[in-house]
This record gives structure tokens, C-alpha cells and sequence, in this order.
């Protein structure tokens, strides 16, 4: 009976307050945690906690989980927060890391995170994201685009090591626990350099299929999208070979199953299914469709050149290679359903210079008038809020263990020496 | 003697403020007068900065160490002990040799590394050999911390994650006590128990450590990957340098008889 009074208590008395914090808290974290000073000791604030969570349930409870708990461990843990879901998270959390959970990082990103970055999870025993500005925003435009339109596609452009990888990452996090369909393409740059195996397409006689490249994809495409494979049907009957073929109606998985065991089909049955998704992508969703999310990284390389040689060492233009030219015709804004999220990246690119960046430089002419009309989404070096919490989250982790580089003078240093770029930052407290 | 004279003006020009008495230091050579005299006006003239100021293996004496340590110079006037204030006002009115490239006054530089990153380096490329060093560092690093996080709580204390801590650790564990030198008597030479300087110490840690690692690896393994699995080893004080570092002093126990034979 007493707690219930009391809690009856507080909720009369103390619910203008609770308003007031509320509107407090859409301003920001700071403010936010200044505010319940103001209003309450730290005895009040607890109760405080404890009647939110009898009262919240799902985004709201947990929104309100991070105002009181950096504030009660004493701004140890400013650095992370416990919202885990990408569809919760605003620009409070901005700077802070969130968890990727163990299952997700499985089937999710199979092959999507960058090598250094699967090297920080194995050693920490854990995936961190840092929530940041771009991601926030692209998230923000796919909560709020009009799905029955021409797929919009956006554009992550920024210098080297500025996090445009990650920002994709985090978005394709959104997508799949939206319960889209993710096509990821990891780094488009491999398929056009260091092809092992070359084989004239059957399908097309002046095309070029990489069996390898593709099947690989295919059984990564396979562990992301899991659940898919039996719901999408297909339309349309596929024959491979005088005795093979796949009948209309049979479901997804039966095909990229067929791709994966025969590989010298796999780069046709890749075709396939980019354009039965992207068929099937424009159906209302009512019991059937689902929004498609095709992620590329490495866009560039589309429309540059490859270092393939054919036979007679004359070079393989891009569009002779078949999984290239389905490739471009995902990134056409003719169908509905679904968005195009493209990075660039200079760092696998062929004959770009290492200085260029820019939309202009590395797409090229052609690819610059393909991707047109698109959105851009700069990525810049950390802020100064978002360094002190990188480098918060590795004194947590024990990464920084140099006696020098825990004192002023040697964050100084790493900050002038990293001049806060992401990926210089991790190499270089990588030996300190 | 005009000739002797052109030698002299040549000497000068070629030298100029870097005259060092060499006729001195090499014994009765090649004494003569002249050269004696060129030496000691060498040392009379006033010093002026050369156009282009470069670090020789030879310096005059009455050049300084450079000091690249900041904190020494951020210290104020009350902490100097007098020696200090007495390095301070000789500063003032003597000339400094040039650092080397490798000398930072960074505070993360470390003079054993900076050696260890000399004795590695091969053909110059000192970029490499750094390079080698900062993975090593970082595998080091990596596979303790991963050791640490995955650790129970109470185990969790005993993980030394430091990779420096587990290189000097190691390095300290490398280095004999005692070595052995050749010395010749009455015709033969004997291998006679000897004691070591801290830098002859050092140098044999580091040059067994640098040689273990270049020849008994696979093939495929890479040096910074042998280098951070020699360091564990060392740090806990197994492995084949720690196995070297012992024949060492067994060889030097079976040879205790000729200690005598040593006169220093």
C-alpha cells in the first residue's frame, strides 16, 4: 500500500515538473540534465526514475533511461547509451556509442564492416557505433521519403577515413530492424580489379561474368536476407541450361541457392534477382512488399575504368562486365519502393588521384549524369565532441595504454597528430 | 713550405670552424708543425654558424648534447638544482650538435624503442623498420586485451595489457648478467667470464631478440607477428632468446677457472 501512495503522490504533485523536463529535453542532453538539477536533489531524481518506468514502454522508456543515467554514474559513461535501436535514436544521442548486438553483426553484416573495424569488435569483445550527424540525417530522410515515388538515391561523399563506411553501416542497422530488404554491395572496387576467373557471359556474348565475385556475394546475400527467401516469389521462369531452369512462382531462396552451387551461372543469377526485387519492390505493402534498401560502397567504380584484361590484354570496360551492368540499372531511379544509399571511396578506386574526393572527381562525367539527380551527404572528421567520446570509449575498453597518452599533454598530441580523422585516430592509438 | 702553406689554407677552408685537432687524436701519425699550429688557430678563431648546419659523427668537444625533452625547459627557476642552472648559462654561449631525424620532442619517445627501430632497420629504411615496431606494439596489445575483456573479474588484474610495459619487461628479461670475452694467453685464446656494461647488456637483449626472429620463423609468418609472440615468451620468461641468454651464462659458470685471466 505505502509505495503505491507514494508513488500516487508523486505522480500528482510532480507531473507539471515531469512536463516541464520534457520540453527541457527536447533541447538537448545538457540542458536536459541541468534542468533536473535545478528542479530536484538527487534523492527526488531517483524516485523520479523509478515512476518513468512504470510509466514508459519501448522508444519513450528508453529515451528517458539516457537522461537519468549518465547523470546518476557521474558522467563516467557519457560516451555510450543504452537506445541500441537506430529508430530511436536522435540527436541527444549525437557523439555517443551504441551496441550492436551479437546476433545482428552475424546476420546483418556478414561482409559489410570494414577489416579494421572487425578487428576492434574481436578484440573488444563487443561492436560499438558511434552515433553521428550524417547517419542521423540519412535516417531521418528515409523515416520521412514518400515510398511510392521513383527510388531516391543518396550520396555519402567525405575526405579518406572520414567514417562514410560506418554512416553507411549504421544505416543499413535502420533498415533491416525496419524489416527491409538490404542489398548490400560491400566495396564495388572488387569487382572490377583482380578478377581471378574471366568467362564470357552466355547470356550476352560481348559480356564478361565473374563467377567468383558473385557467387561469394550471393551466399552473403543469402545470410542477410534469410527470411525473404521463402515470402518473394518469383515472376518470371528463368532457363540456364538446356535441362536447368527455375519456374515461375518458385521462391527467391530456391534460385540464389542454385546460384551458389553453380557457379558458372551465378553472375546471370545475380541479375535475376536485382531485377525481381526491384519488381516486386513497387507493391504496396500490404501482405507482400517490402521496401528494398540497395547499398552500394564504392560507387565510383562503376563508371571508371578496371584494371580486367581480356585475353588479347585489351582492357574490359565496366559495362562489359555483367554484374556491373545490373548493377547500374539498381541505381536508375525507375523503380519504386525503396532507396539507393551509395559511399564513394577513393581508397580502392583505380587511376583517381588520392587527393580527390569530391562527388565531381570520382564519379566522372557518365557517373555524375547517372547518378543525377541524387542527394548528398557530407561526412567530415570528429568534432570535438565526438573525439573526447572516442577517446573516452577506448580508455573504457583499455585500448590507450601508454601512461603518457592518459594525461593532457598526450591528447594534445593525438590530436594534433590525428587532426581528429576517424580512421588516423585508430591507427594511431592502435600502438599507444 | 708554400706547399705546407696551401695545406693549411686548404685545411682551414675545408674544416673552418670544425677543425678538430686530428694530428692529436691519431697519435704520432703524421705530426707536423703545421698541422699543429692550423689546429690550434682552428680552435682560436671565433665560431660562426656554417650555410648549411649538419650532425657529424664528429663534433668538437666544446659542442653540448641537444636536450628534446619539453618539461626540462617548462620547469621554473626556484626547481633548478645548480648544476642545472650551470648546464642553463653554458647553453647561453655554447654551440649545440644537431639531433638526429629520429629524436622528437614528443611525449611519447622512448630511447630504447628508438634503438630497437636502429637495429632492426635495414638498407636505411627506417620506415619499415618503424613500421614493423608500431605492429608489433599493436598485436601485443591486441591479443592481451582481448585475453583481458573475454577474463573472468578476478583474473582480470594479472593481464599486463601494456605493450610497452611487456617490451622493456621483456627486454629486461633478455639481458645477461654476465658475458664472456676472447682473451689470448700464452698462445691460446680462452673464453674468459667477464662483466658487462648496461649498453653492451642491451645490445646483445636486442640483437638476439632481432636475430631469433629473422631466422627460426616460417616462412609465412610475418616479423611483427614472431617479434609479438618472442615478447610474450620472454616476458614470461620462456623462449628460445630467454633459452640463449642461459647457455650464456652456463658457458661463463663452466668457465670460472679462467676468470684470472682478466685484468680489468
Amino acid at each position: 500500500m505505502a509505495p503505491t501512495a507514494v508513488s500516487n503522490k508523486l505522480k500528482a504533485t510532480h507531473r507539471k515538473q515531469f512536463q516541464e523536463l520534457q520540453e527541457a529535453g527536447e533541447k538537448g542532453e545538457r540542458e536536459r540534465t541541468m534542468t533536473l538539477h535545478r528542479l530536484f536533489p538527487l534523492r527526488l531524481r531517483q524516485t523520479i526514475a523509478q515512476v518513468r518506468l512504470l510509466h514508459g514502454s519501448g522508444c519513450g522508456h528508453q529515451l528517458e533511461e539516457v537522461a537519468m543515467e549518465p547523470e546518476l554514474r557521474k558522467e563516467t559513461s557519457v560516451f555510450r547509451t543504452q537506445v541500441n535501436d537506430p529508430a530511436c535514436q536522435s540527436e541527444r544521442h549525437l557523439g555517443q556509442y551504441y551496441t550492436l548486438p551479437t546476433s545482428h553483426l552475424h546476420t546483418i553484416f556478414p561482409h559489410g564492416l570494414p577489416a579494421r573495424y572487425q578487428q576492434q569488435v574481436k578484440t573488444f569483445n563487443e561492436g560499438c557505433v558511434m552515433v553521428r550527424q550524417p547517419a542521423l540525417e540519412l535516417i531521418s530522410y528515409l523515416k520521412a521519403a514518400d515510398y511510392s515515388k521513383p527510388a531516391v538515391r543518396y550520396l555519402l561523399y567525405g575526405l579518406k577515413g572520414s567514417g562514410k563506411t560506418m554512416s553507411l553501416c549504421h544505416t543499413i542497422h535502420y533498415c533491416s530492424t525496419q524489416g527491409w530488404l538490404v542489398l548490400h554491395i560491400p566495396d564495388a572496387h572488387l569487382w572490377v580489379k583482380n578478377c581471378k576467373e574471366l568467362l564470357p557471359s552466355s547470356y550476352h556474348t560481348s559480356r564478361f561474368d565473374q563467377p567468383i565475385e558473385a557467387s561469394n556475394w550471393l551466399r552473403n546475400f543469402r545470410t542477410t536476407n534469410e527470411r525473404f527467401l521463402s515470402k518473394i516469389k518469383l515472376r518470371q521462369r528463368y532457363t540456364w541450361t538446356k535441362r536447368e531452369s527455375t519456374e515461375k512462382g518458385s521462391p527467391l531462396g530456391e534460385l540464389v541457392d542454385m546460384g551458389v552451387s553453380r557457379v558458372k551461372s551465378s553472375s546471370d543469377v545475380v541479375g535475376a534477382v536485382l531485377k525481381e526485387l526491384r519488381l516486386q519492390a513497387a507493391e504496396t505493402e500490404e501482405s507482400e512488399g517490402f521496401r528494398l534498401a540497395v547499398a552500394i560502397d564504392g560507387v565510383n567504380s562503376l563508371w571508371g575504368r578496371t584494371t580486367i584484361k581480356k585475353e588479347d590484354k585489351s582492357p574490359v570496360a565496366p559495362e562489359e562486365l555483367t554484374l556491373i551492368h545490373n548493377l547500374r540499372k539498381m541505381i536508375d531511379n525507375n523503380w519504386c519502393g525503396g532507396a539507393v544509399i551509395a559511399t564513394l571511396s577513393q581508397t580502392g578506386s583505380l587511376y583517381s588521384p588520392s587527393s580527390a574526393y569530391l562527388p565531381k572527381e570520382l564519379l566522372g562525367e557518365e557517373g555524375f549524369d547517372s547518378m543525377d539527380p541524387f542527394i548528398p551527404v557530407p561526412v567530415s572528421n570528429y568534432s570535438e565532441k565526438e573525439f573526447e567520446s572516442c577517446y573516452l570509449y577506448y580508455l573504457d575498453r583499455h585500448w590507450l595504454q601508454h601512461p603518457h597518452s592518459k594525461t593532457d599533454e598526450g591528447k594534445k598530441e593525438i590530436i594534433f597528430l590525428s587532426n581528429r580523422n576517424p580512421s588516423v585516430l585508430e591507427r594511431l592509438c592502435a600502438f599507444l | 713550405m708554400a706547399q705546407n702553406a696551401c695545406i693549411l689554407s686548404h685545411r682551414q677552408n675545408l674544416h673552418g670552424d670544425l677543425h678538430i685537432p686530428e694530428s692529436l687524436c691519431w697519435g704520432l701519425q703524421s705530426t707536423t708543425f703545421s698541422k699543429m699550429a692550423a689546429s690550434i688557430t682552428g680552435l682560436l678563431k671565433p665560431w660562426t654558424p656554417r650555410l648549411f648546419l649538419v650532425r657529424w659523427s664528429r663534433y668538437n668537444p666544446y659542442y653540448l648534447e641537444p636536450e628534446p625533452r619539453k618539461e626540462l625547459y617548462n620547469m621554473p627557476e626556484t626547481e633548478l638544482t645548480t648544476e642545472q642552472k650551470e648546464e642553463r648559462e653554458l647553453k647561453a654561449v655554447r654551440p649545440i650538435k644537431a639531433t638526429t631525424n629520429s629524436t622528437t620532442s614528443s611525449v611519447f619517445n622512448d630511447p630504447v624503442l628508438s634503438k630497437f627501430v636502429n637495429m632492426m632497420m635495414r638498407d636505411g629504411e627506417k620506415i619499415l623498420a618503424r613500421g614493423i615496431l608500431t605492429q608489433t606494439l599493436e598485436s601485443l596489445k591486441r591479443k592481451q586485451v582481448e585475453k583481458y575483456h573475454k577474463a573472468p573479474q578476478g583474473k582480470k588484474a594479472e593481464i599486463e595489457c601494456n605493450p610497452y610495459a611487456i617490451f622493456h619487461q621483456a627486454l629486461e628479461n633478455c639481458m645477461p648478467v654476465i658475458g664472456l670475452a676472447s682473451i689470448q694467453k700464452g698462445g691460446k685464446f680462452y673464453q674468459v667470464p667477464v662483466p658487462l656494461t648496461d649498453n653492451r647488456r642491451r645490445f646483445l637483449a636486442m640483437k638476439w631478440m632481432i636475430t631469433e626472429c629473422r631466422d627460426n620463423k616460417n616462412r609465412r609468418t610475418l616479423m611483427y607477428e614472431k617479434l609479438s609472440q618472442e615478447l610474450l615468451a620472454a616476458y614470461s620468461k620462456e623462449g628460445n632468446v630467454i633459452k640463449r641468454k642461459h647457455e650464456l651464462h652456463k658457458m661463463a659458470e663452466s668457465n670460472r677457472a679462467y676468470a684470472h685471466y682478466r685484468w680489468w
